[in-house]
């Protein structure tokens, strides 16, 4: 198991996450970040930190996001390590009020 | 704490579980109810960060199977059959049983059994010592865990605290031995990672490569059992081509000539053969660990869980006095600084009340005990269970279940849930979950005060252990003045409060802010040994164990604070390499029959068997997996996935293969904490391991040292 960063990371990346991440498990590409399931240790501390609500602990995330397993699994492998917060994407503030947050 | 306008209360907590970090609570309540647990962010070293095993908390406090009455037997023994009773009926049968049983057998007849299944002051591990030892009954020796780590720690380098975990992140060589931090010791990883990013190495050692080994810059996996011999050859290369810090060792050690004849004996070659480790690496990890200050091991409980586990830790505490690490803040090694509290244990468990020559049993023994193995006079015609789930946890597991199923045999539980323990009791009787009590817990990896105020009401008649050994004394008819104190004045009473640790430090202020930091220094400052300053008898780091003149012995705080009929074992003076008791080079006739180590170790999202009746963890978690290495399944026609017997002549497990090459060949693992009647065959992974045999320190249990085979169900 582990925690999976979903769509409404996109446009955002926010990168509040990787503060509070024990383990360093999030990659990120100039679109959003990913959780790498092998370092991932499901404490779950992401997700309330997230202001666009895109983690979920795969244990309990809405069976329409499973696709996202695999793409935090695939992205993960490939990008480098974020440890420390970046600037939120330019888009980040309209994308927040289109999500609704 | 504080009323917002929404209405939800928060209290501050502290977490009950039986691991190294104590996080710092937040308990979030509406209308009554607990809502959520949080962590606190201001506690430096949890950081408001809960684990997976405790994000869920707050439901876990509303499980539909939680105990909420009293209950009494009603089928056969284990069926779990149980009607409803009062609290007055179940004291008035636990009155009369025990009366009978004292009359006919005498006081010693009845056995406690506990562990850390709660960790606070009150309701903890020590919560029923003064209630049995006034009762006149066994002294149970507790030693699931940390006792052989204990007397090991205490004989090399005394009471102290060592290294404090969040002084890693000041540390530029870090050894992680025989731990998977990042499941058991999570928050203190991430100093380990602040030191990796200032350019530390990480090193892990152990035979499995788990989530910690993999974010590991080295991982060395090393062969179940065989830790001393590779300390003692670390110490061969160390003396051999000069990275002693001869000042530090004229100085503040004792025994060097001892210690460097005994390493001797051990060159990386032989070790090679021992351990599994080639010996070039054995040389380059000596050398990096000696040279690259400050040094520091992060040490784990299961260093201990083998034969010569005690030994182990000798020698790796010895190390850091052998290169000087003590000398700089993050140097040194992290075992378990609970000493550093001032907790007046003998107030708290009353050894002044053990009437003298009383018998001590192992709780490891329990099924031998239960069952005739250990010729016991008065036999064991009572047992009271709280704070444990011996059938799960406890060695030998068949063993254990025959002894719970004797007819004359009158048990006792007290519980959160009718665990696999609880289903053989006569008399069920309920407990608190955390937030329904108050408590100091005791914490030992790290250096805080952590006071746990009670957030919630208890549900149905549960009560906490400090309230049910009250009621039981009452009921046994003492009228000690200890059984009307109340939980402040016992706090007030069990702690060294005018102590230099606790200056600034009450009750008061801790009711107010949660946790408080022991007077002992700051992470970035603290460097406890510099210049010595052991507690040992001769206040130097002991390469040679004054201690070791009376053998082998438990810390008292393990069993009732008694000091008496410790087991007495002779005990080297200097750490030796003691070999497994079952592995294919110490016992190879055995290895034809069963030619695989087994070690057990614990679930990520378990914490031993708590929360394994939780569905959500049991998710996450998995059904019971056992992993061993492709050569070993291709040899026996294993898949990966396929469903296979663990066995040897003590029992059988079955569970899913995970066939990896995270394994040594040669070695297999499964996580404890599974409740066996959860697993498809009943039994789980202490169906295989052995009682009646302890480490050769502290009677630790030998847990991780078994030979098995595997086949394909």
């Amino acid at each position: 198991m582990t925690h999976i960063v979903t769509d409404n990371c996109r446009l955002c990346r926010f990168t509040d996450c990787v503060t509070v991440c024990p383990v360093e498990c999030f990659h990120a590409d100039e679109e959003r970040s990913y959780i790498d399931p092998e370092v991932c240790i499901d404490c779950g501390a992401c997700v309330p930190v997230c202001p666009v609500k895109a983690i979920y602990d795969a244990a309990d995330m809405p069976e329409d996001l499973d696709r996202w397993v695999a793409v935090n699994a695939e992205r993960s492998a490939i990008l480098p390590r974020v440890t420390a917060k970046q600037p939120e994407l330019p888009t980040a503030a309209a994308r927040r009020a289109e999500l609704g947050y | 704490m504080s009323t917002h306008a929404n209405e939800i209360r928060t209290v501050r907590g502290a977490c009950p579980q039986d691991c190294p970090d104590t996080c710092a609570f937040l308990y979030h309540v509406k209308d009554g109810k607990l809502v959520e647990v949080t962590g606190d962010p201001n506690h430096p070293m949890t950081c408001g960060r809960l684990c997976v095993k405790l994000k869920s908390f707050a439901e876990h406090h509303y499980h539909p199977d939680r105990l909420l009455h009293p209950m009494r037997r009603a089928g056969p023994k284990g069926t779990g059959q149980f009607e409803r009773i009062s609290w007055n009926e179940a004291l008035a049968e636990i009155k009369d049983r025990w009366t009978d049983i004292i009359e006919r057998y005498g006081s010693q007849a009845i056995m406690p059994h506990a562990y850390l299944g709660h960790q606070g002051t009150l309701n903890g591990l020590t919560s029923g010592d003064a209630f049995f030892n006034r009762l006149g009954a066994t002294v149970a020796e507790k030693t699931y865990c940390e006792s052989g780590s204990s007397t090991a720690w205490i004989m090399t380098v005394g009471p102290t605290g060592g290294l404090d975990v969040e002084s890693l992140a000041y540390s530029r060589y870090i050894i992680v031995w025989a731990m998977n931090m990042v499941s058991t010791n999570q928050h203190a990883w991430p100093f380990i990672l602040d030191a990796q990013k200032q350019g530390a190495k990480v090193v892990v050692i152990d035979p499995v490569r788990n989530r910690t080994a993999k974010q590991a810059d080295w991982h060395i996996p090393i062969r179940p059992g065989t830790d001393a011999a590779l300390a003692l050859a670390m110490m061969n290369v160390i003396i051999a081509e000069d990275l002693v810090d001869h000042d530090y060792v004229e100085k503040y050690t004792l025994g060097f000539e001892d210690l460097k004849r005994r390493a001797a004996q051990f060159p990386p070659g032989r070790v090679a053969d021992i351990t599994g480790i080639p010996a070039e690496h054995i040389r380059t990890l000596a050398r990096e660990y000696a040279t690259t200050q400050p040094s520091a091991i992060r040490q784990g409980v299961a260093l201990e869980r083998s034969h010569g586990g005690g030994d182990a830790i000798r020698a790796i505490t010895a190390l850091p006095a052998l290169v000087g690490a003590w000398r700089h803040v993050g140097g040194g090694t992290v075992e378990m600084p609970i000493w550093e509290f001032p907790t007046n244990f003998d107030a708290i468990c009353r050894p002044d009340w053990i009437k003298p020559g009383t018998r001590v049993v192992n709780e490891l023994d329990l099924g031998l005990a239960l069952t005739g193995g250990l010729e016991l006079d008065p036999p064991i015609k009572s047992l009271f269970v709280y704070n444990s789930n011996p059938v799960s946890q406890a060695l030998e597991q068949g063993k254990t279940i025959e002894g719970l199923l004797r007819d004359d045999l009158f048990t006792v539980v007290s519980e959160l849930f009718i665990t696999d323990t609880a289903r053989y009791a006569d008399i069920l009787l309920p407990a608190t979950m955390q937030a329904e009590q108050y408590d100091l817990m005791v914490t030992w990896g790290h250096l805080y005060m952590m006071l746990n105020q009670p957030a919630i009401d208890p549900p149905g008649e549960c009560i906490p252990n400090v309230e049910l050994f009250r009621r039981l004394a009452k009921t046994m008819g003492l009228d000690d003045p200890y059984w009307n104190m109340t939980d402040d004045e016992m706090l007030q009473a069990f702690y060294d409060w005018d102590s230099p640790q606790l200056q600034g430090i009450t009750l008061d202020l801790l009711k107010e802010r949660g946790w408080m930091r022991l007077n002992v220094g700051a992470p970035d400052k603290r460097a406890p040994h510099a210049e010595g300053h052991f507690k040992t008898p001769s206040g130097k780091c002991e390469f040679s164990a004054s201690a070791a003149k009376d053998g082998n012995f438990v810390v008292a705080v393990w069993r009732s604070m008694y000091e008496d009929r410790q087991p007495g074992n002779p005990v080297d003076p200097v750490p030796d390499y003691l070999p497994p008791y079952e592995s294919p080079l110490s016992d190879p006739e055995r290895a034809r029959l069963y030619p695989l180590s087994f070690i057990s170790s614990k679930a990520h999202s378990f914490l031993n068997s708590q929360y394994a009746n939780e569905p959500v963890h049991q998710r996450r978690q998995g059904e019971q997996t056992v992993m061993m290495h492709p050569d070993d399944a291709a040899a026996r026609g294993i898949e990966d996935g396929s469903y296979v017997r663990v066995f040897n002549d003590r029992g059988s497990f079955e569970a899913r293969a995970v066939v990896s090459d995270d394994i040594m060949p040669g070695v297999t693992t499964a996580n404890l904490g599974y409740w066996p009647s959860h697993n498809r065959s009943g039994t789980s992974v202490n169906a295989v391991s052995a009682g009646g045999r302890h480490a050769t320190l502290g009677q630790a249990g030998a847990f991780c040292d078994n030979l098995v085979e595997v086949a394909q169900v």
